[in-house]
């Protein structure tokens, strides 16, 4: 009965979030590639960084929902908490793929380099290697039960190993080469200060729509799955 | 049965399983010789470039070694209909795990004592002196690969397509434990004082007991029906 609370409480507030959604990431892409001016120092370049940092942000988002998702479901052994899981693992590799790709953008220019042993864009593939070979695992697996049971697992000791990840690289790049990159900026202008809040906010709501679509469609999919199997075995008992 | 009994009785069955067929350690043994091979032909070293590249082949070697080894470790359980045993049985799961991985650790582990000698045969190492430092390494890493690679072997062992899921899983998680164990095999092979990369040997026993604590819990939910 849960379960079905739980989605009719997604299909009511779905479409509010959808709507505020789009609201802020207008305001933030408006403010953000119209009114803010070029910065000093990186120039247009700039300008990527309302879409980079907030879609880094919202992949972080998914990926706690996840790791929250999967506690939860060792936890009650609820079906439709682990189709959320499943949902929010597809949207986390769409948003650090953009988070990494446009990264790479930036840097090309500013750091004169596509890719860089940098702490963070280390953790970064490494949590889209996570949620990739979680998407794997999970198709591999035909059992339902089994699927959700060993796939959260496989996200909580991902969730354990990131910061460790973070801090090995760390220490080997400090250890290894001098700094080449500072971290940007001394503090933000609050030019700059709106359009990224706008598209942060306008990115998590977004997250949060689409994790709410894309649960339902994995969870009728399963019904549908589970009374297609209800019919079959009546049409062979009879 | 008490909790030690059941690791000792699951290290001895599989130490009797291996030594009744030598599958695993023979296998481990003769492919990782085979990348030894490959790597002293693919690279023509001189003193200087062999101590830039040395820890690098060391660990590529034994970590896909160890992929070979630990990705079968429950294997033998799942051919013989055991795993369905295990699960019923009795006594605490993480027993049962901590059993397997003190096996898979001490399969792994020999084999990288049986493959060191070549490594200084092939590459031309001088290390007597530094043996101790290098052994206390190769026993910090290989608990980690270990702690990680027995739950995922444990994971993967019964879905299709076990051989390519788990490298998949094991070798992204396991970035910290190939850092500090090339790092500090630097350190240990160049002579370097301890206090240069004694850092490394922190995180990778820093790594053993975060993930062997997790898993140790995490296993419960594999083996549970």
């Amino acid at each position: 009965m849960i379960a079905s609370i739980f989605i009719a409480k997604l299909r009511k507030y779905q479409n509010g979030f959808a709507l505020l959604s789009l609201l802020f990431l207008s305001a933030g892409l408006y403010t953000g590639l119209v009114v803010s001016p070029p910065d000093y120092y990186q120039g247009e370049v700039v300008r990527i960084m309302y879409i980079h940092v907030p879609f880094a942000e919202a992949a972080m988002a998914a990926y706690t929902v996840l790791f929250a998702g999967s506690l939860w479901y060792l936890w009650k052994r609820e079906p439709v908490i682990d189709n959320m899981c499943h949902a929010a693992a597809g949207i986390g590799i769409l948003f650090t793929s953009v988070a990494l790709i446009t990264g790479s953008i930036w840097a090309k220019p500013t750091w004169n380099t596509w890719w860089t042993w940098d702490p963070r864009l280390v953790s970064f593939a490494i949590l889209l290697l996570i949620l990739i070979g979680y998407l794997m695992l999970r198709s591999f697996l035909d059992d339902p039960e089994k699927e959700a049971r060993y796939s959260a697992v496989l996200v909580i000791i991902g969730f354990v190993d990131l910061p460790i990840v973070h801090f090995s690289v760390e220490w080997w790049r400090t250890l290894h080469q001098p700094l080449s990159i500072s971290t940007r900026g001394v503090s933000i202008a609050s030019s700059m200060l709106y359009p990224l809040s706008f598209m942060s906010i306008g990115l998590y709501l977004l997250l949060a729509y689409l994790i709410m679509v894309r649960t339902q469609m994995l969870y009728l999919e399963h019904l549908l799955e589970a009374k297609q199997g209800r019919l079959l075995s009546e049409v062979h008992s009879s | 049965m008490n909790f030690f009994k059941v690791i000792r009785w699951m290290v001895w069955k599989d130490l009797v399983s291996e030594i009744r067929n030598r599958e695993n350690i023979s296998s481990m043994f003769f492919f990782a010789f085979a990348v030894i091979l490959i790597f002293s032909f693919s690279f023509s070293m001189d003193a200087r470039s062999s101590r830039e590249l040395m820890p690098g082949i060391i660990w590529v070697a034994f970590g896909f070694t160890g992929i070979i080894g630990l990705g079968k470790s429950f294997l033998p359980e799942v051919q013989n209909d055991c795993m369905e045993y295990l699960q019923m049985a009795p006594v605490s799961k993480g027993a049962i795990y901590l059993g397997k991985f003190a096996g898979n650790v001490l399969f792994l582990l020999a084999v990288e004592i049986i493959l060191f000698p070549l490594f200084i045969l092939f590459f031309n190492l001088d290390v007597l002196d530094k043996l101790p430092m290098v052994l206390l390494i190769f026993l910090l890493a290989t608990i980690g690969l270990s702690a990680l690679g027995t739950l995922f072997s444990a994971l993967t062992v019964q879905i299709r397509a076990r051989e390519v899921m788990f490298p998949i899983l094991l070798l992204p998680l396991a970035v910290p434990v190939f850092i500090g164990a090339v790092e500090s095999t630097r350190g240990a092979l160049n002579g370097d004082p301890l206090a240069l990369y004694g850092h490394w040997l922190e995180l990778l026993a820093i790594f053993d007991m975060i993930f062997m604590i997790v898993a140790f819990w995490l296993f419960e939910f594999i083996l549970d029906e």
